[in-house]
């Protein structure tokens, strides 16, 4: 068989051409390994954990590792690793909770582990009264597909989950208005004047108000939530956390679930492990929900001090 | 399958090696078996029905082709006609048609039922492959072209996988010869139909994708964006998103059929740079007008009858043009807008001739077709608003509130920079750069043939264009669309 002129000098300028890309693309690797991919890579590209922290953005922004490895050094088994997302991601569930299995080190004993509760994250869509079946969204999320969770470079989650156009790997990773640190505490660096976070509070009311009109508390939800306790207790010292919000925000979570906190500290009671509720404690916040940087500080000193009692 | 997929960059290369290697008989087959492939990708049982379509139309052309005239051919078209424009009714228009009847029977106090819902999913390329097929069967019934004798031949006309779901409509007495010409492994032609894959990919991905991000928010949920600024940012990024997609798609398919060493017609010709609404639609998706202008707009008498009724013809054409883009009344508003305004600038024409007169623009054609293409512009991106709202409601809402909230209070500016803050303030810049860059080279394009200039450029400052392209597209790309706009027509 012949082959046509010009064949090989097209698969030869081809190559010289996807060889180009990989190189354009190679540039990112030094971002790519130091974490700085999205709001979550790191936490998939960190080795196994000794201590988690667990819950939503609120738990992701507000609470700190750093600052816990700190005060309570040598009193659990490192590292300390934030692992929590967002409330699309890792709501109470059997995904988070089978995500939780494969990111603890299976021979933890003492471990530290901040659960971090709200009325959101036991919830799920529908009405209390019409709901037929429990359906829980984040299985089809990385969190219920990924099922290597500690490898760096974690290829799975790259090829599948970042979607991100790759010149804002470098651009977000300089400008750092989102960076994930190596413990997993997610730094949000977003304008606090008080104009903006009034517009954010507003804004981010009016999304809660469409949630606890559209979502009830999920026994599913609540069910996972019992079992991922009975899967940590034997690795460590278990620690129910409801972290600071704002004004607005608590109001509406009050009137979308007012039993909410006697049901929390039954639930807690009933593991004997402890409840810390700071929901109505003033820590400044970026739109009503989250911590700002300042704040989370602040708040995970607190919390490291009343855990070091 | 998705031009801009992962399975599509496996799958092409697979189909143009094997192409080449095979002796040219069998090159026909491989393409219609391939064809086949791409379709069925997306949704396997539906490929019965083109088959089942194209094996009738065949059938009916080579019937037709016996028949010396045109009272005996007649009874072929009729069915042929009646089996396109039926499958196209059942999928597409049925549910509008059965909803709008049962709403005026209630509007009218008639006791209308709903009758049964089919439920069915739009075939994929459903109209532009009965078009293509509709407008073949026209012509071998005019006696215009020669009933293709092969059925292999015509079911890779009608199936051929670069025009299959998104066009260009494609002529019988185009492609046709095309499917039956050998044709040899050309450096030349590959590389040119790789250029314009790539242009049509970052059109896609770079431009098109980029632009959506702010389309999408906006006309997805217009009420919870009624400030006047978003609401004409959005409508401009769709008018640009709409033509990256459109012509970007058209890219990628006219460069693939040439790296197999088809030609495909012209779709787009710089259609933002035309000076009026008649202009703007000899230069956009230039397929599906001249088809229109050929297979309903002549034969209805087009401009060679009286004015009242060369307008008639104009509305008529548009709003079929609307209806054929979707069954939903939003797409019907969008086309009869087009018509209105060709109607309008037929009739206007000596008024704006005599108020050039007046102004001096006559001696400056440079600046009034500049203000041409402005209007013209601005005309068709308002258009655009009803192409694009997913209700008329919305559209209507868009259309009230454009010039609404221009004044904004120091909250609402908050709110505004809190929607572009983080996430949108580098994609906007971002997509700027990519718009005037697609403007440019399309500009560019108009004053020179743009494949003989590159071609003539010295190897360093082609390579550099080759690899600063490649690098465009992978870092400024958005990957993870689903699907290209003219996809769901």
């Amino acid at each position: 068989m012949t082959v046509p002129d010009g064949v090989l000098k097209l698969l030869l300028r081809l190559l010289l051409l996807a060889v180009a890309g990989v190189l354009g693309a190679a540039l990112l690797l030094p971002v790519v390994l130091r974490g700085g991919v999205d709001a979550f890579y790191g936490r998939f590209a960190s080795p196994a954990a000794g201590s988690l922290v667990l819950g939503t953005s609120r738990a992701a922004q507000g609470i700190r590792p750093a600052v816990l490895t700190a005060r309570l050094d040598g009193q659990f088994e490192g590292p300390l690793l934030n692992y929590a997302f967002t409330l699309t991601h890792s709501p109470y569930g059997p995904a988070y909770l089978a995500s939780i299995r494969r990111k603890l080190r299976p021979e933890v004993r003492h471990g530290l582990f901040i659960v971090a509760v709200d009325p959101w994250s036991l919830s799920a869509a529908g009405r209390a009264d019409t709901v037929v079946r429990e359906v829980f969204p984040e299985e089809k999320s990385f969190i219920g597909q990924l099922r290597e969770v500690s490898q760096s470079p974690n290829l799975a989650y790259l090829s599948r989950y970042q979607t991100k156009p790759l010149y804002r790997l470098p651009l977000d990773f300089a400008t750092a208005t989102e960076r994930l640190h190596p413990d997993g505490w997610l730094e949000v660096n977003i304008g606090v004047g008080s104009a903006q976070v009034r517009a954010r509070t507003a804004r981010k009311l009016l999304d809660y108000q469409k949630l606890a009109a559209t979502q009830h508390l999920a026994a599913g939800r609540l069910a996972a939530l019992r079992h991922t306790i009975e899967f940590l207790q034997p690795h460590g010292r278990v620690v129910l956390v409801r972290l600071p919000v704002g004004a607005g925000l608590l109001a509406l979570e009050q009137q979308y679930q007012p039993g909410f906190d006697g049901q929390m500290r039954q639930l807690a009671a009933g593991f004997a492990v402890p409840y810390f509720d700071y929901s109505t404690a003033p820590y400044a916040t970026t739109d009503g929900n989250h911590l700002q940087k300042a704040a989370s500080e602040a708040f995970s000193q607190q919390l490291a001090a009343d855990l070091a009692r | 399958m998705l031009f801009n997929s992962l399975h599509f960059l496996v799958f092409f290369p697979l189909v143009v090696g094997l192409y080449y290697g095979l002796p040219p008989r069998w090159r026909g087959a491989l393409l219609l078996l391939a064809s086949y492939y791409f379709y069925m990708s997306w949704r396997a049982d539906y490929a019965l029905l083109l088959l089942a379509t194209t094996a009738l139309d065949y059938y009916s052309g080579l019937r037709m082709s016996r028949l010396p005239d045109k009272h005996q051919r007649r009874p072929w078209l009729a069915l042929s006609l009646v089996s396109n424009l039926g499958t196209l009714f059942i999928f597409k228009y049925f549910s509008f048609f059965r909803d709008a009847a049962v709403a005026l029977g209630g509007a009218l106090h008639l006791p209308v039922g709903a009758g049964p819902a089919l439920g069915l999913l739009l075939p994929v390329g459903v109209s532009f492959y009965t078009f293509q097929s509709v407008g073949y069967i026209i012509d071998v019934y005019q006696g215009r072209l020669a009933a293709e004798q092969n059925f292999g031949r015509f079911a890779l006309f009608v199936a051929f996988f670069p025009q299959l779901v998104a066009g260009p409509i494609e002529r019988g007495g185009h492609m046709l010869p095309q499917f039956r010409r050998a044709h040899a492994f050309g450096y030349g032609r590959i590389v040119s139909g790789l250029r314009l894959m790539a242009w049509g990919l970052f059109k896609k991905v770079v431009v098109a994708d980029r632009l959506a991000l702010f389309v999408n928010p906006v006309f997805n949920n217009p009420r919870q964006h009624p400030e006047g600024p978003l609401l004409v940012l959005a409508t401009l990024a769709f008018t640009f998103q709409i033509y990256g997609d459109f012509s970007g798609y058209t890219d990628l398919a006219r460069g693939a059929a040439r790296v197999l060493g088809f030609d495909f017609n012209l779709n787009f010709r710089q259609p933002y740079q035309s000076a009026s609404v008649p202009e703007f639609w000899r230069r956009w998706h230039i397929s599906l007008s001249s088809w229109f202008r050929d297979y309903v707009y002549i034969p209805l008498g087009g401009s060679r009858v009286g004015p009242a009724r060369a307008y008639r013809n104009l509305l008529a054409v548009f709003l079929i043009s609307g209806l054929w883009h979707g069954a939903n009344f939003t797409f019907i508003i969008w086309g009869g807008l087009h018509g209105l305004y060709l109607v309008l600038s037929t009739w206007a024409r000596p008024v704006r001739a005599w108020l050039a007169q007046r102004t001096g623009l006559a001696a400056h054609p440079g600046l009034r077709r500049g203000l041409g293409v402005l209007v013209t512009f601005g005309l068709v991106a308002y258009a655009w608003i009803f192409f694009r709202a997913n209700t008329l409601d919305d559209a209507l809402f868009i259309s009230r509130h454009l010039l609404t909230g221009w004044h904004l209070n120091s909250h609402q500016a908050a709110t505004l920079l809190l929607d572009f803050s983080q996430h949108y303030r580098p994609e906007l810049a971002v997509a700027t750069f990519a718009v005037a860059l697609m403007l440019a080279v399309e500009y560019a394009g108009s004053r020179h043939a743009p494949q003989v200039w590159v071609a003539a450029q010295p190897w360093p400052t082609r390579w550099t264009g080759y690899v600063g392209l490649a690098l465009l597209i992978l870092y400024l790309g958005i990957f993870n669309s689903t699907s290209f706009i003219y996809f769901q027509f």
